[in-house]
C-alpha cells in the first residue's frame, strides 16, 4: 500500500523535496491506523460483505458512533476527580471518562490503569484545547472534536500506556437500541446491572479495533462513521518528523498484537446509519399545556419527560428505526446508500473536467500563484477536498489504482491549493492531509451558499487587507474568501524567504487550519436546525420569540431599546445553549472552549437576526421617522454634503473622488444586505481601509484619528445615506460585546461619531450640543453593553415566569415555570395545579400581587405580557404571580415568596 | 501565558504626535506575523508583562475642539489613557490639564494615566518646562515621560511604565475583559419580556 501511494504521490508531486515530505506523512499515518489495510485484505479474503441483519447492523457501528450514541455515559464533564475513582475503580483497565477538572480549569481524560501499574490506579491526563482542536497532553496529534480525540485512543494508544477501551456493554452492543439503552442510562450506566453484567461476560479485554474494526468496503469509516466528515486528526508535519521514530515502534508493537487477535474473529462493523439527534432521555419539554415540565433550570427540564418519551416507548417520529441504514441526519442521507455495506464502493461521481484541470493547475508550484488568484475570484467553484476515502481506496490494490490516482491528484490539489472546503458532509475519512469531500460533496459549495446566504450576499471581494480577520479578535471566519486569503497572505507574506518545500509545508498546514473551520460550521448548522426545531425548548423559543417581534412591532419606546432587547435575548439563548443538555452532542465536545461562544453568537445570528431582519429594519425606520429624526437627519445629510472636505475638519490627506465615493456606497448597500452584525462590522472596515488607502496615497504616511475621523465625516456627508444611521445602530446595538474593545469596535464607533456630528450639523453649536447629548446616550449605551457581559442566569430568560405557589397550610413555595408569552392565565393555572399536584384546580387562580393590590386574573389574559407591561413602566413596580385559593384571601404571604417575576429591574431601567 | 486586553486612548490636541508615537511603539519592532490593520488610528501591540501578556489595543482620537464631545465613546472602558503634549506649544499642555480634569470626572475609574511630553528632540523651542509637568504629573499621580516619537526615545519606556501600573489580574476569572471590569454594573439587567 505505502509503495502505491508513494508511486501516485510521485505522480502528483513534482518536486521531490516536497515529495519526500508528504510520503513521510502518509507512511506515518498509515502507520497511525494500521488497521486499516490489514483489515482490508483480511475481511476481503473473508467476504464480508454477505451479511446482513443484525451482524451488518452491527458492524455498522464504528468506534466514533459508538462514542457518539453513549457520550452521556462518558462524557461527564460535571463529575468530580472522586467520583470519577470511584467509578472507574471499578472498570477493568483501559475504561475511561472524560470529565472537566475543577482544579485545572480543563478537561481531562480519566483513564482506569492496569492495578500495580502506577501509584494511582486512575490516570487523568488533561486534554489541551487549542484555538481549534483538542489533543491530549504530551501528544502532538490534535482531533477536531472529543469523539474523534477519544476514538483515536480507542485504537492508538500514543501517549497513553495503552489503548482506551469502551465499557463492554458499549463495545458489544449489536444493535442501536442497545447503545440507546445504555445512553439512556447516563452516567447511572456505571452503576447499573448493564455494566457490571456486561463486565462480566466472558469476553475480557477484546480490544476494540477489532469489535469495531472495519469491514472492506467501509475501513476507512472505522473512526469516520457518522460524522463521517473529514479528517480524524491532524498530525503537525514537524511533529511527525520528530516522532515518526517513536510512533511507528509503539504502534508497531500494537499492531502486532492486533494481527494475532485478528485471527480469531472478523466481521468488523461498518458504519451504521446516525443516531437520532438527541437522545429521548434528554429531550427536552415540549412548551406547555402538555404535561410541562417546570423547574428553575432548564437544564433539568427534560427530566419529567424522560419517563413520560420512555413510557410511550419513544415515538417513532423521533427515532429512526435501527434498520433504516439511510436514517440520519438529511445532509448525509445520501450518503448511506454509498455506504450500505452490500455495495462495493460507491462509484464516485465524475467531477467536472473543469475540477480536474483546475486541480493540476494548483499542483503546479509555479501556477500556485495563478490557482490562487482564481480561486478568489466569487464564482468559480472551490476546489473539491481530498476524496475521504483516497487513500483507503488506493490500498485495496492494483485494479483500482487507475481511479486511485485520480482521487489522489485530486488529493493534492486540495492540499497544495489549500481551499479546502467544507468537510461536514463528506462520508469518509481522510488522514487529515485535507479535508475529504465524498462523493456526494459537491452539493456541498452549494449548499453552503444556500445555507449561508450572506456568504452569497457578501461575496463581493475587494482587498480590504489581511488585518481584518485580526481585526475582529483574530477570529477565523469560515468564509471559503477569508481562507482564500489567508492562504494568499501566508505564501505571498513569507514565501520570498521560504524554501519551496517549506512553502508546501505552510500550504499544508494552512489547508488543515482550513478545515478545522467546519466543526464549527456544523455546530452552527446543528444549533439552527435545533432552533427550527418547535418540539425542541430551544426551537420553541426561538420560534416564539422570533414570531413575537413579528407581531408585536410596537411595544417599544426607541429603535434602540427594540435592539436591546434583542441584543439581550441572543445572550440569553447563548447562556441557556451552554447550560442545556439540548444540544446533542453536548457544544462542549465539538468546539474548543475558547471557541464556544463565539460559535454560539454566530448561531444566533442565524437562527434569529437572519428571519427578524426585515422587521428590525422596518421598526427601526419607523421610529425614526415618528420622532422626526429621519427628516432632520436628511437635512443636516444634505447640509453637510454641501461642505468640502476642509470646512468638515479635514487637512491635508487626500479626499476620495466621486468615483470612489460611489464604490463606498456600493459597500454599503452591501452592508445594508446582511443580517450578522459582525460582518456587517466587517464591511465598515473595509470601507474604513479604502479611505485610509486612498488618503495615503502611497504617501506611505500614517495617519491618526486627527486625520482619519474628519475624512470619515466626510465621506459619510458624501454618500448621503440617512440609512446609515439604523445600520450603524444596529451594529452598536448587537455586535457581540466581546467585539466592542477591538478594531471593528473602533471603527464602528468612529462611524457612530461621525454620523452623530453630521445628525447635529446644523445646531448652532454642535459641539456643546453633542456633548451634551451624545456624552448621555454613550454613556448608557456602554453601561449597557458592559453590564450585558456578565451573563444573565436562565432565571432570567423570558419565557420564565416566577410564580408563587400556595396550597393551604403548606405556606408559600416560588416556582418557576416556563411561560410563553402567548401562554394563557388558564394554561398558567393547570401548569400550577399540575406542579402542585392540586386536586381540586377549579378553586385556584392565578393573582397578580403588587404592594398596594391583588388582582385575579382572568383565563383568557396572558401573564407574560402582564409581566412584560410592568417592566416597562418607568419606575418598576415590586410585584409577583401568586397561585392560590380563590377563597380565603386573607392570608398574607410571606415575604420571602415574594419575588418579582425576572427579577428585579435593575440595570437597563436605569434610563 | 495568559493574554489580557487592555484598551488605551490617545488623548491630546492635534498634532502633538500622538499616533507618531504609536506608530513608532507599534512599528519599532515590527513583528510580520501580525497582520497589518486599517490604518494609524486603531493599532495592537502586544508586550509582555512579569507572568502575563498585555496587548494593548490603542484608540487613537481626533484631537480637533469639534470632536471632544466624542472622547467619552474612545476613553470608555479604557484600562489606560496616554496624554499627549508637545512640549513646543504651551496650548497643548493646558489642553493636556483639560483631559485630565474630563478623565477624572467621567474616566473610568482606576484609569492609568499616563502624561507624554512629545517632540522632546525640539528641546531648543521647548515652551513647557519639564519641571512643571513633571510636577503637575505627580500631582495627580499620573505617569511622566518626555519622548520622542521621531527618534524613537521613551517610547518603549512610556508603555513599560503602564503595564507596570496595571494591577495583575486577581483571579484567573477575569480574563482579557479586565479592564470592563472598571465600570462594570453590580447585576445584570433585566429587560421585559417582549
Amino acid at each position: 500500500m505505502f509503495q502505491l501511494c508513494s508511486k501516485l504521490c510521485r505522480e502528483n508531486f513534482v518536486k521531490a523535496q516536497v515529495e519526500l515530505k508528504y510520503l513521510n506523512l502518509f507512511a506515518v499515518l498509515v502507520n497511525l491506523f494500521p488497521s486499516w489495510n490489514r483489515f482490508s485484505s483480511h475481511c476481503a479474503g473473508l467476504g464480508g460483505e454477505r451479511d446482513s441483519g443484525y451482524d451488518s447492523l452491527r458492524r455498522r457501528m464504528s468506534v466514533l458512533d459508538r462514542l457518539t450514541q453513549t457520550h452521556p455515559v462518558w462524557l461527564l464533564l460535571s463529575v468530580s476527580e472522586e467520583d470519577a475513582d470511584r467509578i472507574l475503580s471499578r472498570q477493568p483497565p483501559g475504561v475511561f471518562l472524560v470529565r472537566k477538572s475543577t482544579a485545572l480549569q480543563r478537561k481531562v481524560l480519566s483513564v482506569r490503569l492496569q492495578e500495580g501499574q502506577s501509584a494511582a490506579p486512575i490516570s487523568h491526563v488533561p486534554i489541551r484545547e487549542s484555538q481549534y482542536t483538542f489533543s491530549l497532553d504530551r501528544s502532538g496529534i490534535s482531533f477536531a472534536d472529543l469523539f474523534r480525540l477519544v476514538s483515536f485512543y480507542c485504537i492508538s494508544r500514543d501517549v497513553l500506556p495503552f489503548t482506551l477501551k469502551l465499557p463492554e456493554a458499549i463495545a458489544s452492543a449489536k444493535t442501536q437500541k442497545e447503545l440507546e439503552e445504555v445512553a439512556q442510562l447516563g452516567a447511572g450506566f456505571w452503576d447499573s446491572a448493564l455494566c457490571s453484567q456486561r463486565r462480566s461476560s466472558p469476553r475480557p479485554r477484546r480490544p476494540l479495533s477489532r469489535t469495531l474494526s472495519p469491514q472492506r468496503t467501509d475501513r476507512n469509516r472505522e473512526v469516520g462513521g457518522r460524522h463521517s466528515s473529514g479528517p480524524l486528526c491532524f498530525v503537525s508535519p514537524l511533529f511527525l518528523r520528530h516522532h515518526q521514530e517513536l510512533i511507528s515502534s509503539s504502534l508497531g508493537n500494537e499492531r502486532d498484537t492486533e494481527q494475532i487477535k485478528l485471527s480469531g474473529k472478523s466481521k468488523p462493523p461498518p458504519p451504521r446509519p446516525p443516531p437520532p439527534r438527541s437522545m429521548p432521555r434528554r429531550r427536552p419539554a415540549p412548551p406547555p399545556p402538555g404535561p410541562p415540565a417546570v423547574t428553575t433550570r432548564p437544564k433539568t427540564m427534560p427530566e419529567p419527560v424522560t419517563v413520560a418519551v420512555k413510557q410511550q416507548q419513544q415515538p417513532p417520529s423521533r427515532r429512526p428505526a435501527p434498520a433504516r441504514p439511510s436514517a440520519g441526519t438529511k445532509q448525509t442521507s445520501p450518503a448511506k446508500t454509498a455506504t450500505s455495506p452490500s455495495n462495493p464502493p460507491p462509484p464516485r461521481p465524475k467531477k467536472p473536467d473543469l475540477e480536474a484541470h483546475r486541480c493540476h493547475i494548483a499542483l503546479d508550484d509555479e501556477t500556485i500563484a495563478k490557482a490562487l488568484s482564481r480561486a478568489k475570484l466569487p464564482p468559480c467553484q472551490p476546489p473539491p477536498p481530498l476524496p475521504s476515502d483516497v487513500l483507503l481506496e488506493n490500498h485495496a490494490g492494483s485494479r483500482r489504482a487507475e481511479r486511485g490516482r485520480q482521487r489522489l491528484s485530486d488529493m493534492s490539489m486540495s492540499t497544495s491549493s489549500s481551499d479546502s472546503l467544507e468537510y461536514s458532509q463528506s462520508p469518509g475519512f481522510s488522514l487529515g492531509l485535507a479535508p475529504g469531500p465524498g462523493p456526494l460533496n459537491h452539493q456541498d459549495p452549494v449548499e453552503d451558499t444556500s445555507e449561508d446566504d450572506d456568504d452569497g450576499e457578501e461575496e463581493e471581494e475587494e482587498d480590504y487587507g489581511v488585518g481584518l480577520e485580526a481585526d475582529l479578535e483574530m477570529r477565523l471566519r469560515p468564509s471559503f474568501k477569508s481562507r482564500r486569503r489567508r492562504v494568499a497572505v501566508s505564501l505571498g507574506g513569507g514565501s520570498f524567504i521560504l524554501p519551496r518545500a517549506l512553502k508546501g509545508r505552510f500550504r499544508k498546514v494552512s489547508g488543515m487550519l482550513s478545515s478545522f473551520m467546519t466543526p464549527e460550521r456544523r455546530a452552527i448548522k446543528k444549533i439552527a436546525e435545533l432552533s427550527r426545531d418547535k418540539s425542541s425548548y430551544f426551537g420553541s423559543l426561538v420560534q416564539d420569540y422570533i414570531s413575537f417581534v413579528q407581531e408585536n412591532r410596537s411595544c417599544h419606546t426607541t429603535g434602540g431599546d427594540f435592539l436591546q432587547t434583542l441584543r439581550q435575548f441572543l445572550t440569553q439563548m447563548k447562556a441557556y445553549l451552554r447550560q442545556s443538555s439540548e444540544l446533542d452532542p453536548p457544544i462542549e465536545s465539538l468546539i474548543p472552549e475558547d471557541q464556544i461562544d463565539q460559535v454560539l453568537e454566530k448561531s444566533m445570528h442565524k437562527c434569529v437576526l437572519k428571519p427578524l431582519k426585515g422587521v428590525i429594519e422596518v421598526v427601526l425606520h419607523s421610529f425614526q421617522v415618528n420622532s422626526g429624526t429621519w427628516q432632520r437627519l436628511k437635512e443636516n445629510l444634505a447640509l453637510a454634503k454641501t461642505k468640502r472636505p476642509q470646512e468638515l475638519g479635514v487637512d491635508g490627506a487626500v479626499p476620495p473622488d466621486p468615483l470612489a465615493i460611489e464604490k463606498i456606497r456600493h459597500k454599503f448597500l452591501n452592508m445594508r444586505k446582511m443580517y450578522s452584525p459582525e460582518k456587517k462590522v466587517s464591511l465598515l472596515l473595509r470601507v474604513c481601509k479604502l479611505i485610509y488607502t486612498i488618503m495615503q496615497d502611497n504617501s506611505g504616511r500614517m495617519y491618526g484619528a486627527d486625520d482619519f475621523l474628519p475624512m470619515l465625516t466626510y465621506v459619510l456627508a458624501q454618500c448621503d445615506m440617512p440609512e446609515l444611521d439604523t445600520e450603524i445602530q444596529y451594529m452598536m446595538e448587537l455586535l457581540d460585546p466581546s467585539l466592542l474593545q477591538g478594531e471593528g469596535g473602533y471603527y464602528l464607533t468612529s462611524a457612530y461619531g461621525a454620523m452623530a456630528l453630521i445628525k447635529n450639523f446644523q445646531e448652532e453649536q454642535a459641539a456643546r450640543v453633542l456633548s451634551s447629548e451624545a456624552r448621555n446616550t454613550l454613556h448608557q449605551w456602554h453601561r449597557r453593553r458592559t453590564a450585558q457581559r456578565s451573563a444573565p442566569s436562565v432565571d432570567d430568560l423570558q419565557n420564565f415566569l416566577r410564580v408563587a405557589l400556595q396550597d393551604g397550610d403548606s405556606g408559600c413555595t416560588a416556582k418557576t415555570l416556563m411561560v410563553h408569552p402567548y401562554t394563557t392565565t388558564e394554561e398558567v393555572c393547570s401548569l400550577c395545579a399540575y406542579k402542585l399536584k392540586i386536586d381540586d384546580p377549579e378553586n385556584f387562580a392565578l393573582f397578580l400581587v403588587s404592594e398596594d393590590s391583588r388582582q385575579q386574573l382572568a383565563p383568557d389574559t396572558h401573564p407574560q405580557r402582564i409581566k412584560a407591561e410592568l417592566h416597562s413602566r418607568p419606575r418598576p413596580h415590586v410585584f409577583h404571580f401568586l397561585y392560590r385559593r380563590t377563597l380565603d384571601l386573607n392570608l398574607c404571604i410571606p415575604a420571602s415568596a415574594v419575588r418579582t417575576g425576572t427579577g428585579t429591574g435593575n440595570g437597563l431601567h436605569e434610563e | 501565558m495568559a493574554i489580557r486586553e487592555l484598551k488605551v486612548c490617545l488623548l491630546g490636541d492635534t498634532g502633538v504626535g500622538k499616533s507618531s508615537i504609536v506608530c513608532r511603539f507599534v512599528q519599532d519592532h515590527f513583528d510580520h506575523n501580525i497582520s497589518p490593520t486599517i490604518g494609524a488610528s486603531f493599532l495592537t501591540k502586544t508586550v509582555p508583562c512579569g507572568n502575563e501578556l498585555h496587548k494593548f489595543l490603542i484608540w487613537d482620537t481626533a484631537g480637533q475642539e469639534r470632536f471632544h464631545s466624542l472622547a467619552p465613546m474612545y476613553y470608555r472602558g479604557s484600562a489606560a489613557a496616554v496624554i499627549v503634549y508637545d512640549i513646543t506649544k504651551l496650548d497643548s499642555f493646558q489642553t493636556l490639564k483639560k483631559w485630565v480634569k474630563e478623565l477624572k470626572e467621567h474616566g473610568p475609574e482606576d484609569i492609568v494615566v499616563a502624561i507624554a511630553g512629545n517632540k522632546n528632540d525640539l528641546g531648543d523651542i521647548r515652551e513647557v518646562p519639564m519641571k512643571e509637568a513633571k510636577e503637575f504629573a505627580e500631582s495627580i499621580a499620573a505617569i511622566f515621560i518626555e519622548t520622542s516619537a521621531r527618534n524613537a526615545v521613551n517610547v518603549e519606556e512610556l508603555f513599560q511604565k503602564i503595564s507596570k501600573q496595571i494591577p495583575p489580574l486577581e483571579n484567573a476569572e477575569v480574563d482579557s475583559n479586565e479592564s470592563f471590569k472598571l465600570t462594570r454594573q453590580p447585576a445584570p439587567s433585566t429587560r421585559r419580556c417582549c
